[in-house]
């Protein structure tokens, strides 16, 4: 017999191997009918994806708008600025001049004022607010700005400070003004200040010229005598590095997410089979089943993408207004970094398609009759993986105790992170393994709890590392707020001066390191005990006298350091600085006594002290540096001052650092050599919560009537309540993960449900099985997480473990109970309906 | 007859039958675990021919269909579909073989979620390269002539069984098909739907297409040309193939 074998027509030959842009066209329809269809069971990587994208849209906002701007917070918009010291003998005239030359310009004059009881001070400052350059640094609040010789507007800060009010008079330095409203530097919310009309300021102590110039004319000026022209700083485009750190740590996070998205892309594979072999035997190709599951990855990396973009967006203009207080300054709700927004968006889409890879060239290579069977590959064994994660946790361990050895190399910490967070994903399916083995003799439901996750480790283990992250997250922010609490206790500082449980009240009414010389000392009696009456209202935990040496031949050189008030004086530290004139020194703190009460107050014994010790500091810079038997509050140190050039500097770690705090002690050797007699400074007092505004109203009072000072804490507010809500976000993270992911296992065990109803289980049952599914996932993650969050906190700061002998058992323990016991009720609650009857779906 | 069109990347014999299977045999497994399915299985399908395999759970049914329709090779033996040695084809070969040439319909459907009736019908045509509008005018053509237009744009959970089989029908046929194989395709119906779809199939045959039907009822199997009975992964006994013209022709003018 024969037959006649037909041409095929022309239109069906195929316009390339794989059927063409025809053949990509029809599965990427597919798969996005598909992601339409069960987007739901793509929750978990869409979920992250959406928070990555979130959380990078949010901190690059963040960080791009946080941190102050000097430039614009100085010269407004102008160009260049030039500063003339009030004391310039000449100054209008040389007012005029620089005006002329450069105009147009706009003048602002300051004067400073003394808050009284307080060695804070404000600025009287007369500027025009419709100025040419100076309009961006004044917004009014309130009322109206000033107009006339006897009116004046305050920031809220200086309205709290002299209880004012729009409408009040304000008497000031035998001056009556009232108050037209309240103001604002957008550009630096703690610039506390009261704006009076220009030429309304009579004794300045600066004068700040803004203006416009080119380069050349401005080096061709003969500028006034101690006065420089500065020009604005160039600008860097482009992406700054804090927004570039912000992206560096999405990549990182997308590098974990993209495991997590493995895992998921496998589940969604095999849930696709069995569609997937029939388009197999079909005639599709493996590029054409490849391509299914790509373009799934990238459909849920784009909707991720743009959900995370609009939610960040979204989150930062609503809480852009609350972060304003800890920025400084007024931030622009819709400045928001657009290029770092594109740059996360398009990692999320590329992270999602890499993690789809691999599902798509396992399901591609798979054969037809076994894809069309939906019969999923063998697992791997989870030794490997486990061998893997552990190395890899010891790598990045071993990172970061590197990157602490070495003073915290920025690659090495990146390093140990990465390795880290790899290791914490690769040995949760061994420890899914361990769950079920310890489960053998659990009661039925528990056990089959836990062998339905072992059954499912492609999904339970990418959970478990999810789990795990979340927990990890919430634990280490926990355990570095504990940390940094521990330093408070040590009194290491929060702000740029005092943390905000301490005070310091200083004898002196010059503040800061030096001492009234002409107290008796009954008189210096009699103030210490007015002190200590005050703190005893505070119930302090702790109360330390300060003292610092003194020369005894005070006053003899006193004509040489003519900016500091007469006869106040006490020895310092002193250091070399280019921009002063010769000698080229400065004044650079105290150096208070280092005496038995104050050594103790930082856990110091006395024999710690080398006996060569002419100073112990907490710093590290002080290298090069002198200290002088007197101080000066700018350049000017001349003849008449005695100088230790070459100082022992002894470092002592528990000190505080860079703060008004002690940081510095001399010690009774360098009191020696200076010649130096102890004299009392003030006292530190500490109290167990921090200040109140009333108790800090009650210590200027107390200072002010005392004819002395008080120093408190900078009034802008930390971040530390803001770790809090990060907290609780980790924590729901933590629970959303395992909601999702034992809501799919457990549809996966649909028909194991039914054969229990069908074999008498009830709903206690049901309920226990899914309870125990979520519960023992959650406690897994927080047990992983918390330790590898530990171990990771000890790695890098080996070097500081002091600071975490005490462990935050409370916050923990809502992590390790907490966490594991929600899981564990929500899966409860949420379980126990009947199971559908229909025990298999065909796959449409 | 005319010369063979020689199908790409495949080896073309001179061979008139669509399918043709000679001495296959298929082993599971290896050693103490394997399962020999199909033992020297020898089969030649005309185009046009329905031939009905019937046999017990486990016979090799199933495994003659895949290995048939090139989604499984054969552990010996040799395969030719439309003449083309299946031996030696690539991955890409045998699937652009498929999407041409062999049809499939299973028991359950297997239609793709979220694609229409008509997309799925099209669906092996634009797999092919036919642009899309043109793949989707010839999939409704398809349906129409199953007599299910009016569902074209349905999705498969909007349809019955019979409908969604008819359109795994649709699919099979659609385009230039010459081998249908269809693995117990009234399995999961009712007995009026079922014999339904086997009267779609035999409709299909006789418009030239080959098909090989899998099928436990002895009622379908009646609609077949021939039938073959396959026990232990071997064909055991087959009823005889009707008289083709040219053995009238042979036997010359009766006395």
């Amino acid at each position: 017999m024969s037959t006649v074998l037909r041409e095929r027509p022309a239109e069906l030959r195929p316009t390339g191997r794989d059927g063409g842009a025809p053949a990509r066209r029809a599965v990427v329809r597919w798969a996005w009918r598909m992601f339409r269809r069960e987007w739901r069971q793509q929750l978990l990587v869409l979920a992250l994806l959406a928070a990555a994208v979130a959380g990078t849209t949010a901190g690059a906002a963040f960080a791009a708008n946080f941190p102050a701007s000097p430039t614009a917070a100085t010269f407004g918009t102008a160009g260049d600025l030039v500063t003339i010291s009030g004391s310039d003998p000449h100054l209008h005239a040389d007012i005029a001049a620089i005006r002329r030359r450069f105009a147009p310009s706009q003048v602002i004059e300051s004067q400073t004022l003394a808050i009284p009881g307080s060695a804070a001070t404000i600025d009287l400052r007369a500027q025009d607010p419709a100025g040419s350059y100076g309009r961006s640094l004044l917004a009014l609040v309130a009322g109206r700005y000033p107009a006339g010789p006897d009116q004046v507007a305050v920031t809220s800060q200086v309205a709290s400070t002299f209880g004012l009010r729009v409408g009040s008079v304000w008497h000031q330095g035998g001056h009556v003004r009232r108050v037209t409203g309240l103001v604002e530097n957008p550009q630096n919310l703690t610039d506390e200040f009261a704006l009076v009309a220009p030429g309304q300021v009579s004794s300045p102590t600066q004068v700040t010229i803004l203006f416009d110039a080119a380069p050349a004319s401005v080096a061709g000026f003969a500028f006034p005598d101690g006065a420089a022209a500065v020009a604005r700083p160039t600008g860097t485009k482009g992406i700054s590095f804090s927004v570039g750190l912000v992206l560096v740590l999405d990549t990182l996070g997308l590098l974990f997410i993209g495991l997590v998205a493995v895992a998921g892309f496998t589940v969604m594979a095999q849930r696709r089979l069995r569609a997937l072999g029939m388009l197999g035997a079909l005639g599709a190709t493996d590029r054409n089943v490849r391509l299914v599951l790509l373009a799934n990855g990238a459909v849920v990396g784009a909707a991720g993408a743009i959900a995370g973009a609009v939610a960040g967006a979204a989150a930062w203009i609503a809480l852009a207004p609350a972060i304003q207080p800890y920025a400084g300054h007024v931030i622009g709700r819709l400045a928001l970094p657009w290029p770092a927004i594109a740059g996360a968006m398009v990692l999320a889409v590329l992270t999602s398609v890499a993690a789809a890879w691999w599902p798509a060239r396992s399901a591609a290579r798979m054969p037809v009759t076994a894809a069309l069977s939906g019969r999923p590959g063998s697992p791997r064994p989870a030794r490997r993986l486990a061998a893997l994660g552990g190395a890899l946790l010891a790598c990045g361990l071993c990172a970061l105790v590197f990157a602490d050895d070495n003073g915290g190399v920025a690659l090495l910490v990146l390093v140990g992170m990465v390795a880290t967070v790899l290791g914490l994903a690769f040995v949760g399916p061994a420890v899914i393994d361990l769950l079920a083995a310890a489960g053998r003799n659990a009661p039925i439901a528990v056990r089959l709890a836990l062998r339905d996750l072992a059954r499912y480790k492609a999904r339970s283990g990418a959970a478990l590392a999810a789990v795990s992250l979340a927990a990890g997250l919430a634990a280490t922010i926990v355990i570095a707020l504990n940390q940094a609490a521990a330093q408070a206790a040590q009194t290491t500082p929060t702000g740029p001066n005092l943390p905000a449980n301490q005070l310091i009240v200083y004898a002196s009414p010059a503040g800061p390191g030096t001492v009234a010389p002409s107290q008796t000392a009954a008189q210096q009696r009699t103030l210490g005990a007015r002190v200590r009456a005050f703190a005893g209202t505070l119930h302090p935990t702790a109360f330390v006298p300060l003292e610092v040496g003194v020369r005894r031949d005070q006053g003899s050189y006193q004509e040489a350091i003519d900016t500091i008030p007469a006869n106040y004086e006490a020895a310092g530290l002193v250091k070399s600085v280019s921009t002063c004139p010769p000698p080229a020194l400065e004044y650079a703190g105290p150096a208070y006594l280092a005496t038995p009460a104050l050594l103790a107050r930082y856990g110091i014994r006395p024999g710690q002290i080398s006996p060569r010790a002419d100073l112990i500091s907490s710093r590290s810079d002080l290298s090069g540096d002198q200290i002088a038997s007197g101080v000066s509050k700018g350049c000017g140190y001349a003849s008449g001052i005695y100088y230790l050039t070459h100082p022992v500097i002894q470092t002592v770690a528990s000190l505080p650092a860079y703060t008004s705090d002690p940081t510095t002690l001399i010690t009774h050797r360098g009191m020696r050599a200076l010649g130096l007699h102890v004299a009392p400074a003030g006292w530190l007092i500490q109290t167990a919560a921090p200040l109140t505004n009333a108790q800090i109203s009650a210590a200027r009072q107390m200072a002010a009537a005392a004819g002395v000072v008080v120093e408190t804490m900078s009034t802008a507010p930390t971040l530390a309540a803001l770790s809090y809500w990060i907290t609780l976000a980790g924590l729901l993270l933590g629970l959303g993960v395992l909601a999702m992911t034992v809501g799919l296992i457990r549809s996966e065990t649909a028909g194991d449900l039914r054969t229990l109803t069908a074999t008498g289980a009830g709903g206690s049952t049901r309920r226990l099985l899914t309870a125990a599914t979520a519960g023992s996932l959650a406690l897994a993650g927080a047990v992983i997480g918390t330790v590898v969050a530990y171990l990771a906190i000890l790695a890098w700061h080996r070097s500081a473990l002091y600071t975490m002998a005490h462990v935050p058992a409370g916050s923990l323990a809502v992590i390790l109970v907490g966490l594991p016991l929600a899981a564990a009720a929500g899966g409860w609650l949420l379980a126990g309906r009947e199971p559908p009857a229909i025990a298999r779906q065909p796959i449409e | 007859m005319s010369e063979p069109v020689g199908f790409p990347g495949g080896e073309r014999t001179s061979t008139v039958s669509v399918l043709e299977l000679r001495s296959v045999s298929k082993v599971y497994g290896e050693g103490a675990t394997a399962v020999q399915a199909l033992r020297g299985v020898d089969l030649h399908v005309e185009p046009g021919e329905m031939v009905a395999v019937m046999g017990p759970s486990g016979s090799g049914k199933s495994t003659l269909l895949t290995i048939a329709g090139s989604l499984e090779d054969p552990t010996s033996g040799e395969v030719l579909v439309d003449g083309a040695r299946l031996a030696g084809m690539s991955r890409n070969a045998k699937a652009r073989l498929r999407r041409r040439l062999i049809g499939y319909v299973f028991q359950d459907f297997n239609l793709l979620p979220g694609l229409t009736a008509a997309e799925n019908v099209a669906l092996p045509l634009e797999l092919d390269g036919v642009r899309a509008r043109k793949a989707r005018a010839d999939g409704v053509s398809a349906l129409e002539a199953l007599g299910l237009a009016d569902q074209a744009g349905r999705f498969p959970d909007e349809l019955s069984g019979g409908e969604r089989q008819r359109v795994a029908i649709a699919r099979a046929i659609v385009g230039d098909r010459r081998l249908l194989l269809a693995d117990e395709p009234s399995g999961a119906l009712d007995s009026a739907t079922g014999e339904s779809v086997i009267r779609l199939v035999h409709a299909a045959c006789k418009k030239g297409v080959a098909a090989v039907v899998v099928t436990h009822d002895a009622q379908l199997a009646s609609w077949a040309d021939r039938v073959v009975f396959i026990r232990d992964g071997k064909i055991v006994d087959q009823t005889a193939p009707p008289p083709g013209p040219e053995s009238l022709l042979a036997q010359g003018p009766r006395s």
